[in-house]
């Protein structure tokens, strides 16, 4: 009946007189004594909706305070700060468990497989594929026959004059059958087959270098006289000879080494 | 409404002071609830999630008692419009007042209903208001802002909310008249 009408009071249009007291009203400033009793009514009315904790209304008080108790930080210390602490610390732990957990599984297996292809205890064709790789070990199986069609060459290209183009993958040598990794003698490889290596210049290493095998079909050979022929390691290596290759060229253990 | 005494009160509870807490907690409570349950149907539920949002954000609060509650009402609005938003947010009318409306009313008898009317009987009524004529209303009466910072909260001009506010009024004295709780 009221709801919409212009003036605030039944009955009585121009509410635009009764503005102030409903600014009154709503700053729940005093109500003038001669105004209209409805709007001592309605003062009175949100005076109790305004009014102080009915039953029940502080029960949260408790579960408040517990909050307060657990996120209450001693001043100086901003709880935006902590906050983002703990921001980063569930973060690590959402986001760094996992990869960490991840990684040191791939490390463990990788190592573990290597340490296994090295010690060449792995099936055959793992054990071929790491010799071809990584120059682990041949497989026990083999002998250095089955691999002697693959093009034996000298493992020095110093000879061949290939190490004046030293990005030149082409001139890369290949080792002998009976050169083992790192250019050690097949001896030490125990008999194993030993394949395809690229080698690398490493001045300085002392190993022993062992002539290659003579391949007359394919490369000659200036020394080519016996398969296992020894040269003394050369005191002061002649790194200009050696074949550098591009890091992306050398075979892993090499870049290990260096 | 703490009053002087706000400033002191909210420093101790930065400071950790629970008691200071306490105060503070008290004195805003009531407001919060009769606010919440007019525009949240999980008022209590709400009220919770808006305490706890002010607890991890006190110690870098500044500001006077208004402002503090400007803050603690903004946050409880928007913990409600995350709760309800789908929700239809229209509560009955409190069995009590309804059932007051129902009986003959005499002026005896309305004086009688208005000494004992409830903060809850009260603002079920102003529930059945529009709702943002009712939202408006307690947050001006109850809640105890300015009409700028409901301006800001709800936004609206401050004229907008004053005009709102004043239709709220004037429907709210015909309710009352029809519930009896008035001359």
């Amino acid at each position: 009946m009221h709801g919409e009408m212009p003036g605030f009071f039944p009955g009585r249009p121009g509410g635009e007189h009764d503005e102030p007291l409903l600014d009154m009203l709503l700053e729940r400033r005093p109500i003038p004594p001669g105004a209209p009793p409805e709007v001592h009514d309605l003062a009175r009315m949100l005076a109790a909706a305004a009014g102080p904790a009915e039953s029940g209304e502080l029960a949260g008080e408790t579960a408040a305070m517990a909050a307060f108790a657990r996120r209450a930080s001693p001043a100086g210390i901003s709880p935006a700060v902590s906050r983002s602490a703990r921001r980063r610390l569930s973060g690590w732990s959402a986001r760094g468990r996992v990869p960490l957990a991840a990684a040191v599984t791939a490390l463990t297996a990788g190592l573990g497989s290597t340490a296994a292809a090295y010690a060449g205890v792995l099936p055959t064709p793992i054990q071929q594929f790491a010799h071809e790789t990584i120059a682990a070990p041949a497989p026990s199986g083999a002998h250095p026959s089955t691999t002697s069609a693959a093009s034996p060459q000298p493992s020095a290209g110093r000879q061949s004059g290939a190490a004046e183009r030293p990005w030149d993958h082409s001139a890369v040598p290949v080792l002998a059958p009976g050169q083992g990794q790192y250019g050690r003698p097949q001896g030490l490889d125990h008999g194993r087959k030993v394949g395809r290596t690229v080698p690398s210049c490493y001045p300085g290493h002392g190993l022993p270098q062992m002539s290659p095998t003579p391949s007359p079909a394919k490369t000659p050979s200036p020394q080519g006289s016996g398969p296992y022929k020894w040269t003394p390691p050369s005191p002061s290596p002649q790194a200009t000879d050696c074949v550098v290759l591009p890091a992306h060229a050398q075979p892993r253990t090499a870049r290990a080494v260096r | 409404m703490i009053g002087a005494a706000f400033g002191a009160t909210l420093a101790r509870a930065q400071d950790g002071d629970e008691a200071a807490f306490a105060c503070i907690f008290r004195d805003v409570q009531p407001a919060l609830l009769r606010y919440l349950g007019v525009i949240a149907p999980e008022a209590e539920d709400v009220a919770g999630d808006t305490w706890v949002q002010v607890v991890a954000g006190l110690a870098g609060f500044r500001g006077e008692e208004r402002a503090f509650r400007a803050w603690l009402f903004t946050i409880a609005r928007h913990r409600a419009a995350d709760a309800g938003r789908s929700r239809t947010r229209r509560p009955a009318v409190p069995l009590e007042m309804s059932e007051e409306a129902q009986q003959p009313v005499s002026a005896d008898t309305a004086d009688l209903a208005l000494e004992a009317l409830s903060a809850r009987a009260v603002v079920g009524l102003i529930a059945s208001l529009p709702h943002d004529q009712a939202e408006i209303i307690l947050l001006r009466v109850v809640a105890g802002l300015e009409a700028n910072d409901v301006a800001r909260m709800v936004g609206k001009t401050p004229g907008a909310v004053r005009v709102a506010a004043h239709r709220g009024l004037r429907r709210l004295a015909g309710l009352a008249e029809r519930a009896g709780v008035t001359h």
